[in-house]
This record gives structure tokens, C-alpha cells and sequence, in this order.
């Protein structure tokens, strides 16, 4: 006979038997299992009796369940909808004697005659909900980044001048947003009484510079009319309100 | 560079949206201290709501008291960003050890994204995915990265930002405000310039809304409150899936008349 103990804290809330072949677990009253708890979703996971097996599956594509520990036996049903093992989806786990299922603040607790095997650990099953915003542990999180960790440098340029009246021959762009105009704050501060507030913004992006001449202001880029984002790439000569400017970038 | 004075007009809102059955957000605006900050909170029954505001108000607390540095001086950014920082640090604490203190709060976090506008200069300080948006000459642009899987996994390439959009683990966060004794909030400058339009707001409106649209809500308003309002609507209109919180500020440049226009503005607020 397997049962399970919903319990708060260290509190036994309540005792169910088994009986069923299926026992749904969730925040909605139709469960056979009802929490009450924002944490848990209307239909979060289901419990079940597979051949001569004890499982728990998740229920809807909203819902994760985090399994963590090994020597746990995962079925993967190729769902969208996740359970997570260690920050990897799974979507099933097999149970056995005193295992704790974590759901909100409550824990089910199985008591069943089904012991795990001494060389595998036991394991916790964590509920949570995915319709929660929640944090993942850094451990979890070098699992979901396959890729190499390594260290993203932002790109660092600027301007050299090659023609103009300006205060300085070089420049470099720091900002995220930078502009260049007669607008007090802009980068490349422009000068006389007709040059634009704002002729071209420069917006750095861990991707690279990019440059967006201002509506109806004049913008070339090697010698072509430029009307909307471009791009700047190492060497780039750009034309903007009587200047003429050399874009680089620095390794 | 020579302090250059900027007015700051600006609002803020939260809604609850039509899917949660609470609101975990809180805003702070104040205007006078050029002080701005969106929390997002998470942790199960009202937890998230408490870490999001315990945290705006030691943030708060911070800049209306001494407001001395603590932890290392980041040298490369100015003293009113390092303080932002201190701020954050504080708030880190206070969150972490009120949820320490009873079950009930266990676990619980929050996002944050602060700007504090001082003279013609930006300073922001942001934890989680709450965001902080520059509008300027018609362009907009996000001067904050999510700390989320999702955009950890588009800075690597191994996703599109249009994956990103539609995946489900969106709402997995790398860092939050209070989950643990210490976290490193992302820093960064910017000068202001005459006419720029500050967004902050919580991920209620950027999953709902993509930037171009809240480009144009923005230009199409005429007030910050009116602003925030249509944004609101707006994102509400396209589900409002999670709480929704936005705060908007114009840069205006300081004049004679700018204090009539801001005592106009609080009577029709």
C-alpha cells in the first residue's frame, strides 16, 4: 500500500491512501491533492501507478516540477512543458519510499514499500510554479548556458576626425546612447549657429556600434545616404553635418 | 564636463493585469531627488509584494538619510552611482534577512531597476529583468541587460532574440534582489540630453508590448501620467499577463517657466 502524507512545515495536514491508479496535485479544488497556495498552479503534477511503479508527471505546459539528485529514472515525453532535472528538462520521475515532493511551502511525502536501491541516493523533487518569476542557482544556470562561460567584453570605439571644426581630433563613445549635434551632453559637440540639435545618434550594443542619423538630417557612411540604422564596422568614414569622421573599434 | 541643469518631470502606475491574482510590483518616483525605481517581487503568497517594497523603501531610506558608501568604491563610475549601488546592497540585505526570519518569507526576492537623475547625469543600477528604457530623437533603446537565461542565451548565440520573445523560460532569472547575502547589481552612465524620455517598468509591459510600440505610446502622449496610462492599457489590451508597472520622466531643459509647467502639471495629474 503507498501513501502519501501532505504535510506544512513538519505539520501532517493530511493522509491519503492510494487508492486510485491517478492522483492529481493542485491548486484548483478538483484535485485529488488540493493545495491552496499561489505557488502551485490549478493543475500542477499527477501521481501515478505505472505497471508495478510509483511516478510523478507534470501536468500542463505552465507547470515545472525540479527534480534534483541522481540515480532518478526520467522518462523525457518530448513536451514543451517542463520538469526540470538539475535545470534540464524532464517531465517524469519514479518514486520511492521517502522521497519529499516540495510544492509551494507544502511537501507530499511517499510512504510506500517500494525501496530505493542502497547505491542510489534519495532524492527531492521540488514543485514550483513556472507562472512564477523565480531565481535558478548558479549551478542550474551553467547547465542551461551549454556554450564555453566566456567572459562577454563589451566593444569599445569611437571617432577620429578627419574634417571639421571640432574640440578634439578623437573621441571615443562610451555611452549606450551617444549623440552628435549642437545639444549640450552630445559626444561630438557640433558648432555654429545652423547645426542640428541632434544630427546622428550612436548606440553601443555588446554586438557592436550602431549609428541612426536623426529624422531628415543628412547621414553618409563611405560616401552612401544612410536614412536608418546602420551598423558601424571598423574604418567606416562617415559624413555628418559637415564633419567627416573615421568610426574604429579597439580589440 | 560642467553640470548641466535638467528638469525632471515624471509619474509612475502599477496594475494588478487581468492573469494575477495580486500585484507584486511597487514603484517609487520622487522628483526632487531625481530618484526612480521599478520592483518586480517573487515568492508565494504575498512575499513578493513585501520584498518588492521593503526594498524601494531602504532604497528610499538610503537617499533621504547620510547616504555613506558601503562596500567598494567602483571606480570608474561616478560617486552618485556608486551610491545607487550602496543603495542596492542595503536593500540586498534587507530583503535577505527578512526572508530568513520566517518561513513564510523564505525564498522570497525581487527585481529592481533604479535611475537616479542628477544635473544632465543618468546613473542606473538594475537587478532581474525589470528594465530601463532612453527614448531620444525618436529612438528607443534598452539601457539595460535582463539578467534571464533567455538573454544569457541570446548574448551566446544559442538563441534568436525572436526565440527569446516566445520561450518559456522567460521568467527564469541569473540574479534577484535578496536571495542571497550578496549580488552584484549592473551599473552604467549616460548624459541626458534636452528632450529625453526615461522608461523604467517591470516585465508586465515588455512581454506584452515589443519596443516599438511602447515607442509610439510614448511619442503619442503628451503627459508623463497619461503616459504611463496608455501603457498600461495598451499592455493590458494585448493579455496583461503579469502585473504591470511603468514610471516615465521627461528631460526638460530647466526655465523660467519650467516650475509653472510642473505646478500645471501636479494640478492635472
Amino acid at each position: 500500500m503507498t501513501r502519501i502524507l501532505l504535510k506544512y512545515k513538519k505539520t501532517v495536514i493530511r493522509d491519503i491512501i492510494m487508492e486510485k491508479k491517478l492522483l492529481t496535485i493542485g491548486r484548483k479544488s478538483d484535485n485529488d491533492i488540493f493545495i491552496d497556495n499561489q505557488a502551485v498552479s490549478g493543475h500542477h503534477a499527477v501521481i501515478k501507478i505505472e505497471g508495478d511503479g510509483l511516478f510523478i508527471e507534470d501536468s500542463n505546459s505552465l507547470n515545472g516540477t525540479y527534480l534534483e539528485g541522481d540515480g532518478l529514472f526520467i522518462e523525457d515525453l518530448n513536451s514543451l512543458n517542463g520538469t526540470y532535472l538539475n535545470g534540464q528538462k524532464v517531465s517524469k520521475g519514479q518514486l520511492y519510499h521517502g522521497d519529499v515532493i516540495l510544492i509551494g511551502v507544502y511537501t507530499l511525502e511517499i510512504i510506500s514499500d517500494k525501496i530505493r536501491e542502497k547505491d542510489k541516493k534519495s532524492f527531492t523533487i521540488r514543485g514550483r510554479s513556472m507562472e512564477e518569476t523565480f531565481v535558478i542557482a548558479p549551478y542550474d544556470k551553467k547547465k542551461m548556458l551549454i556554450s564555453t562561460d566566456k567572459n562577454i567584453q563589451d566593444p569599445l570605439g569611437g571617432f577620429i576626425v578627419i574634417e571639421g571644426s571640432t574640440d578634439s581630433k578623437e573621441y571615443q563613445f562610451k555611452d549606450r546612447v551617444s549623440a552628435i549635434g549642437k545639444e549640450k551632453g552630445s559626444a561630438i559637440k557640433l558648432k555654429g549657429l545652423f547645426a542640428p540639435k541632434v544630427a546622428a545618434l550612436v548606440n553601443r550594443r555588446k554586438e557592436g556600434y550602431f549609428i541612426t542619423p536623426s529624422s531628415n538630417k543628412k547621414l553618409k557612411i563611405n560616401g552612401k545616404e544612410i536614412d536608418h540604422r546602420y551598423d558601424l564596422k571598423d574604418g567606416d568614414i562617415v559624413e555628418v553635418a559637415k564633419l567627416k569622421l573615421q568610426f574604429y573599434v579597439k580589440e | 564636463m560642467r553640470m548641466y541643469k535638467l528638469n525632471l518631470t515624471a509619474a509612475g502606475k502599477t496594475d494588478q493585469g487581468f492573469a494575477r491574482s495580486n500585484n507584486e510590483d511597487n514603484y517609487y518616483v520622487d522628483v526632487k531627488s531625481g530618484l526612480l525605481i521599478v520592483a518586480d517581487g517573487m515568492g508565494g503568497h504575498a512575499a513578493g509584494e513585501i520584498a518588492s517594497k521593503l526594498a524601494i523603501n531602504v532604497i528610499r531610506d538610503y537617499f533621504q538619510g547620510e547616504n555613506k558608501f558601503i562596500r567598494n568604491y567602483d571606480q570608474p563610475y561616478a560617486p552618485a552611482t556608486n551610491k545607487l549601488n550602496s543603495a542596492l546592497c542595503l536593500a540586498n540585505l534587507a530583503v535577505f534577512e527578512a526572508a530568513q526570519s520566517s518561513p513564510q518569507l523564505k525564498g522570497m526576492g525581487t527585481t529592481i531597476a533604479a535611475a537616479l537623475i542628477i544635473g544632465n547625469k543618468l546613473s542606473i543600477a538594475h537587478i532581474g529583468d525589470s528594465r530601463v528604457y532612453l527614448i531620444r530623437s525618436d529612438n528607443i533603446e534598452q539601457l539595460t541587460d535582463d539578467h534571464s537565461i533567455v538573454n544569457e542565451q541570446v548574448k551566446r548565440d544559442i538563441i534568436t532574440k525572436e526565440e527569446a520573445a516566445k520561450s518559456n523560460i522567460k521568467n527564469l532569472l541569473t540574479k534577484a534582489l535578496g536571495i542571497a547575502p550578496e549580488v552584484k547589481a549592473d551599473l552604467n552612465e549616460l548624459t541626458l540630453f534636452d528632450g529625453d524620455i526615461l522608461l523604467l517598468c517591470s516585465d508586465g509591459l515588455n512581454t506584452m508590448l515589443t519596443d516599438e510600440s511602447i515607442l509610439k505610446i510614448i511619442s503619442f502622449a503628451k503627459r508623463t501620467s497619461d503616459a504611463c496610462e496608455f501603457l498600461i492599457n495598451a499592455a493590458n489590451e494585448k493579455g496583461g499577463k503579469d502585473n504591470i508597472t511603468v514610471i516615465v520622466g521627461y528631460i526638460k531643459k530647466k526655465n523660467w517657466y519650467s516650475a509653472f509647467n510642473k505646478f500645471t502639471e501636479s494640478l492635472w495629474g
